[in-house]
């Protein structure tokens, strides 16, 4: 059963750490005297990495202990997320040390607000009850708010800060409506408990409003079609670190509580072993479908027409947000492994794109494709670095994409939905002609307005390297990551 | 689709809920189309005045306020809303024993941290 709070003490470590760094920058921060000190830059990386090791030394975490009186769950599923997002962070932590954009800002505020992100996405993968889930997002959302309009004196910056505010506002209020709705037909806040008590037979119609309510919150957070609106603003408007951020850790974040959040109230274990059952008289599943196709559909061909690289990235991750709900909609345990398999693959060769796009951008001060011609020569490491990044987004056969895609697209068809693996197929096509556009540009066209070459220092250099090595060796070896997959998934289904 | 409307119950009691926001919805969005469409528009003076059915304006709406009033409010929400923690821990605090005292330490602690924050940043400075 949940433990108390004084017993769970121990077993958030993770979140302690994150929690002390946040406090420890700000002390160090005020002591000293210079804002462009790398110091917390520094502590921030000892932080993440120390509430990363924490994650992984309570991993065997098996099914789960309730920690404060049951608002936070330790499973491995929560486990699996947490090393997730804190390795995405450790990863945003290197390109902003390295992006030039942000080297003249407060250094101390920045990593205190990503850290709060961190915390925030710990929370939300491991909530177990809607007060916690609504508490998490928020912790979230609003730092991120605050990082999207880091950069003050640019106007794209302001802007998107703003439209992200008020889109999370509306979706995080629709949200919270759906939760009274179910706490005022349970009467219990927590999930597992309302669960239980909504498949003891439910009214169909304020579970059929309240499930899509929910979705609102959480289809923002993932920024699934139609709730995508903010993201190509936020994406482009953002500091490149942040961007990159954003398209991986809350949006893995996100992924987490809709699984956990479906999977326990609107969902319940079947007959055979790694399925679910729908418990409510809602079908959200066909719903989902439907969002999934739309989101990948909308998110490539809208990317098609896109000249500023961030905003291409942007709707490349929306689309990759529809691959990633083809898992969600299937109620098999394989479709879950496959999503968070996905997660791990996209995590590397998401952030490795954009770190490129940080050191193209470092140099021209802007991301339009035009920058990226004669990359090729300029920058050969770089450009041979973002072309395997983006042929593995691509999901082509030697890279990890690909194997991401085999599991998602295998376990689509083995369930019999073959009108959503048609879709995402046909979209993969798609898709290929805009990444394959900035490959083009860099290594066919010559550079234009820029030709010397393009400086990569040692850090962002084994950075890349470091980026580019499991992209392609989880294209080669995988088994070691669906194996946590499996473990991870394994403790929802009972 | 089929089974996601014959799912729909009407005779169900939170129907009303979803009915309620349909109308609310629907008059909104109908309203402000029906006074697009129905209203008279007659420009004059007295329709561009700043406020059309009360005293004659006399000076400038448009006042300058210090931005460092939102400062101060913002800090004000952020250590007024500590003080809402305090009361209720302060009725219970011989229930809560040690326990709570530590935990009410540790929140007051972080909410110090802040507040030297915003001290040696200048934002306690009116200039």
């Amino acid at each position: 059963m949940a433990l108390g709070n004084l017993a769970s003490v121990s077993h958030f470590l993770p979140e302690f750490a994150v929690t002390a760094t946040i406090l420890l920058i700000l002390v160090v921060h005020v002591a000293g005297r210079n804002r462009r000190s790398p110091a917390p830059a520094f502590l921030a990386l000892v932080g993440t990495g120390a509430a990363l090791l924490c994650a992984w030394l309570t991993a065997p975490a098996g099914a789960g202990t309730g920690l404060f009186q049951g608002m936070v769950v330790l499973d491995d599923f929560a486990v699996f997320f947490k090393i997730l997002t804190a390795l995405a962070t450790i990863i945003v932590i290197f390109m902003s040390i390295d992006c030039v954009e942000l080297q003249d800002k407060s250094q101390a505020e920045y990593y205190v607000f990503l850290l709060s992100v961190l915390l925030g996405m710990f929370l939300l993968a491991s909530a177990s009850d809607i007060v916690m889930v609504y508490l998490a997002l928020e912790l979230v959302s609003i730092p991120s708010y605050l990082l999207a309009g880091y950069l003050k004196g640019k106007e794209s910056s302001t802007e998107a800060s703003m439209k992200y505010v008020v889109y999370g506002a509306t979706a995080s209020g629709v949200m919270i409506y759906g939760f009274s709705l179910l706490y005022g037909m349970t009467g219990t806040t927590q999930i597992a408990e309302i669960g239980r008590l909504l498949t003891r037979g439910a009214a169909p119609l304020p579970v059929m409003l309240a499930a899509a309510m929910v979705t609102v919150g959480f289809g923002y957070k993932i920024a699934a079609v139609p709730f995508h609106m903010w993201s190509p603003d936020v994406y482009e408007g953002a500091p490149t670190p942040v961007t990159a951020f954003l398209s991986v850790g809350p949006k893995a974040a996100g992924f987490a509580i809709l699984v956990r959040f479906f999977y326990t109230v609107f969902a319940s274990p079947g007959a055979a072993g790694g399925t679910w059952a729908l418990s409510s008289p809602v079908d959200w599943t066909f719903l989902f479908a439907v969002l999934s196709a739309v989101t990948m559909t909308v998110g490539n061909l809208v990317a098609i027409s896109q000249q500023n690289v961030k905003r291409l990235l942007a709707y490349s991750s929306i689309a990759h947000a529809g691959y990633m709900l083809m898992g969600f909609v299937l109620l098999t345990s394989v479709g879950l492994e496959a999503i968070l398999f996905y997660l791990v693959v996209y995590l590397f060769m998401n952030l490795g794109a954009f770190y490129v796009v940080v050191l193209v951008a470092n140099g021209s001060r802007s991301e339009d494709i035009s920058d990226f011609a004669g990359l090729g020569t300029r920058a050969p490491l770089a450009a041979v670095a973002l072309a395997v990044f983006l042929f593995a987004l691509t999901g082509i056969p030697p890279f990890s994409g690909f194997i991401g895609k085999v599991y998602l697209f295998a376990e689509v068809i083995h369930r019999g939905v073959y009108w959503l693996a048609v879709v995402a197929a046909l979209n993969s096509v798609v898709s290929l002609y805009y990444y394959a556009r900035i490959v083009k540009v860099m290594f066919l066209e010559g550079a234009k307005t820029e030709t010397a070459p393009l400086a990569v220092p040692f850090v962002p250099r084994v950075m890349l390297t470091l980026l580019v090595v499991p992209t392609l060796l989880l294209g080669i070896y995988w088994e070691p990551i669906i194996r946590v997959a499996e473990v991870s998934v394994k403790i929802l289904t009972n | 689709m089929a089974k996601f409307v014959s799912s729909v119950d009407f005779a169900n009691p939170y129907f009303s809920v979803l009915l309620l926001f349909v109308i609310g919805v629907g008059m909104a969005v109908t309203f402000v189309f029906l006074s697009q469409a129905l209203g008279p528009r007659r420009y004059d003076r007295v329709k561009y005045d700043v406020y059309e059915c009360g005293v004659d304006p006399f000076m400038s709406a448009s006042v300058r306020i210090s931005v460092k009033f939102y400062l101060v409010a913002l800090l004000f929400i952020l250590f007024d809303l500590e003080t809402a923690y305090l009361y209720p821990w302060a009725v219970l605090f011989r229930d809560l024993g040690w326990f709570g005292f530590a935990e009410m330490a540790v929140f007051l602690g972080i909410l110090v941290i802040g507040l030297v924050y915003v001290w040696k940043k200048g934002a306690l400075d009116w200039q």
